[in-house]
């Protein structure tokens, strides 16, 4: 088996982070596409997330009334080994892996 | 009294501060009532201060503005809001070509003071036209001031002084910041004309604004691992230009970049750049780097990446001029 | 200067039709088709936003049979719609590829990836009633043309309010442009109702201002939109433009970003009439047909969730290649200079 994460989503145009309000979802329980994970609140709106795929849930990051940045892992799904990976796509800051080096004349 | 807000909540008790001091003041424009706009800078106001100073308009935008001259034509002083950079295209006709000159058509008579709040710049994978930088396009118009705060505490600040002013002045917030939290100093302004310093360097001066400035900071501290000393100013205002300021770091370090997201051609920075060839002839190291969006239109949310000036293509141009 | 005799004419009366609206089975059939793949689409769509796999979205929930109604009484061997950023129900009653449409929801290229020619509607649009002056531009070259097509521009209460529109109505009643003004009066414009935003509260009444006929309808049976903007077609065809103004409410979120219950009550939108996709069932009258069309529905939907998820080759190039038809030398400069700066690896 392998892991998949996903890795909570900008819920409304450039906000950062997002309130877990509820856990619908459990360790260990098997989820469909679509079946609600988590009850979470924006500075904008309270939403729930649905699933985005069909598998067993491995871990949920953060309690009730935590603060999760977006881009930060919010569930990880165990499935089978090729389904390994990030779903998504989530917007995120370009790595802050340097490239360009400086050097004085 | 010093408070750690969001540039969204900061421009949020601006706004309530100016309309519970000064009667004449109004917010306007679309959802900015009851919703508390797009991004609820405006989260609260109707409730305190009432429908009939915090309107939720119909929905267009060359109206919100030439509603807005009226306004200021009977002595009220609106601060209106087009929901997006975008939006202010259609408005036009009435910045350009009514707000901007009207001081000037009754010879000082009926000046326009207002402020206008744009949320600006890209940076949120927002849909077409809800990413523009026109700064370059308002700072053309005479009869224009234009303003890009790049923190909270400049935010808060610099609202309440171009609320105070007696010229239409554009307010160019970066939406991309808008839920950053920094300190707000309430009673300790600083030096709200002109740029500001963010960062003192020996080698080089980064002249950016809004959130090209917090990016450029990032550089200045990549740049100091490889012992490159770097000066990021905070040009602030656009509109007027503090020449003297810019001119003052540049003569220090000897060498500019100039960064912005807007398109290269007939930009800010050209304008900066010509600026700092004019003064200090003789004495730049370095022919006067651009970093800037492309001559194109803003990109669709993927391509934002690409468009925007990034880490690496402002190393690049730091690079150039160290290089020269 | 006496005052002259009023030389407004007084405009048609189109709607209701003296002999009543009947629309043929196969015709239900295939409206009430493309309005549960418009459901399922948004229903889904709005999903895909809370998954990660779209930055925003802007349902269309309760505007299917406006929607679909309309762009299905359209001709499309001649005819051209002009959609907004809300009428993906127009762009599957077109059978446009919904996969291209969604590239701009994507955020992979504003306005799509569809040919306006072949699929016979604009790209979308962020800018409401801009494209009602296109529509009565490209109307008028039909007439100058002699194609007998005509334009169907579509725009909300929101949008009424922009003069753009005004310009729209007056330029086409004016020059009898074949264009059909199809309004959907869904009663919100993001957070501002109906009653903020349209004085008097009906578009179509605008109408007579411009002496061109207007028809109000319920938006939400798709019998009587699809019967309607045939009628206004062939209208506009022959005498020049019609206001149609539908009825109809936006039971979603302006976007997937906003929250209606800061500006609405649960009550309110319980207190809403019935459901076009409802409307629609009754009228096909066929429970078997209808689960298998909903069935055909759900499989087209995931088609494209999976078709999006397989990413385009779309790069950094064609932010350039598309700016012009000829590329400036700055262009070309920069280009180059944007390759060099990041294909570094």
């Amino acid at each position: 088996m392998a892991e998949r994460s996903f890795p909570l989503p900008d819920l409304g145009e450039g906000l950062i982070e997002a309130t877990i309000l509820e856990w619908l979802v459990e360790p260990g329980q098997w989820v469909e596409r679509n079946t609600p994970l988590v009850e979470v609140e924006t500075t904008k709106s309270a939403v729930e997330l649905p699933s985005p795929i069909a598998g067993t849930v491995k871990t949920t990051h953060g309690e009730d009334g935590d603060t999760i940045n977006v881009g930060d892992t919010l569930i990880t799904f165990e499935v089978a080994d090729e389904e390994a990976g990030i779903v998504g796509t989530v917007p995120q800051e370009k790595k802050k892996e340097r490239r360009v080096r400086l050097s004085k004349k | 009294m010093t408070e750690q807000l969001s540039t969204q909540k900061a421009i949020n008790t601006a706004l309530r501060e100016i309309l519970a001091d000064d009667a004449k003041s109004l917010v306007f424009g679309e959802d900015v009532g009851k919703l508390g706009g797009v991004f609820r800078v405006t989260d609260g106001l109707q409730t305190e201060f009432g429908a009939h100073r915090v309107i939720d308009t119909p929905l267009a935008e060359s109206g919100i503005l030439g509603m807005a001259a009226g306004l200021a034509m009977a002595g009220h002083r609106p601060i209106p809001e087009v929901q997006f950079d975008g939006f202010a295209y259609p408005a036009m006709n009435q910045i350009i070509s009514q707000i901007a000159r009207t001081n000037y058509r009754s010879r000082g008579a009926t000046p326009m003071q207002m402020v206008l709040r744009i949320p600006s710049y890209g940076g949120i994978r927002a849909p077409e036209l809800h990413g523009e930088s026109i700064e370059a396009t308002l700072a053309h118009v005479p009869g224009l001031k234009v303003v890009s705060p790049s923190n909270p505490h400049q935010a808060y600040h610099l609202l309440r002084r171009a609320h105070e002013m007696p010229d239409p002045v554009m307010f160019m917030e970066p939406k991309s910041r808008y839920w950053n939290r920094g300190d707000v100093d309430f009673e300790n302004p600083g030096d709200l004309e002109g740029s500001l310093v963010a960062r003192e360097g020996e080698d080089l001066t980064i002249i950016a604004w809004g959130a090209m400035v917090a990016r450029s900071l990032e550089v200045a501290e990549l740049a100091a691992e490889d012992d490159v000393s770097i000066e990021v100013v905070d040009a602030r205002w656009l509109k007027p230009l503090d020449e003297d300021g810019l001119v003052a770091s540049v003569a220090k370090t000897g060498r500019a970049v100039i960064v912005h997201e807007a398109p290269r051609t007939a930009g800010l920075g050209a304008e900066i750049g010509q600026l700092l060839t004019e003064r200090l002839w003789g004495k730049l190291e370095a022919p006067v780097e651009r970093v800037t969006g492309y001559d194109v239109p803003t990109p669709a949310g993927d391509l934002e990446d690409e468009y925007i000036p990034s880490i690496d293509r402002i190393l690049f141009g730091v690079q150039r001029s160290l290089e020269y | 200067m006496p005052v002259p005799p009023s030389s407004a004419a007084q405009p048609a009366q189109l709607w209701p039709p003296q002999n009543g609206v009947t629309v043929d089975v196969e015709t239900l059939r295939g409206l009430a088709e493309r309005m549960l793949v418009t459901r399922v689409l948004d229903t889904e769509a709005v999903r895909w936003q809370r998954q990660g796999i779209l930055p925003a979205f802007p349902p269309a929930i309760g505007q299917e049979a406006a929607q679909v109604g309309s762009a299905m009484a359209l001709d499309r061997a001649r005819d051209m719609a002009f959609i907004t950023y809300r009428d993906h129900g127009v762009v599957v009653g077109l059978d446009s590829d919904l996969t291209d449409y969604m590239g701009s929801h994507l955020a992979l290229w504003n306005g799509g990836f569809a040919d306006p020619n072949k699929v016979r509607h604009s790209p979308l649009q962020a800018v409401v009633g801009a494209t009602a002056l296109h529509a009565m531009g490209w109307a008028y070259a039909q007439k100058l043309d002699g194609t007998g097509g005509a334009a169907i521009a579509y725009f909300g209460d929101g949008a009424s309010s922009q003069g753009d529109v005004h310009e729209a109505m007056n330029f086409a009643a004016v020059s009898k442009s074949p264009v059909v003004f199809f309004v959907q009066n869904n009663g919100w414009s993001l957070s501002t109702p109906l009653d903020l935003q349209v004085a008097g509260g009906s578009v179509a009444a605008r109408a007579s201002g411009y002496s061109m006929p207007s028809m109000r309808i319920d938006g939400d049976d798709v019998g009587e939109v699809y019967a309607a903007t045939q009628i206004a077609l062939e209208h506009a065809r022959e005498h020049g433009p019609v206001v149609i103004e539908a009825f109809t409410y936006r039971r979603g979120p302006h976007a997937t970003s906003d929250d209606p219950s800061r500006y609405r009550s649960l009550e309110e939108e319980r207190a809403l009439g019935p459901d076009p996709i409802d409307v629609a069932r009754q009228l096909v009258a066929d429970e078997a047909w209808w689960a298998e069309a909903e069935q055909r529905a759900e499989q087209a939907v995931d088609a494209v969730r999976v078709q999006m998820q397989s990413p385009r080759t779309i790069d950094g190039n064609d932010m350039f290649d598309y700016v012009f038809q000829e590329k400036t030398p700055q262009l070309v400069k920069q280009q180059e200079q944007w390759r060099e700066e990041t294909d570094l690896d």
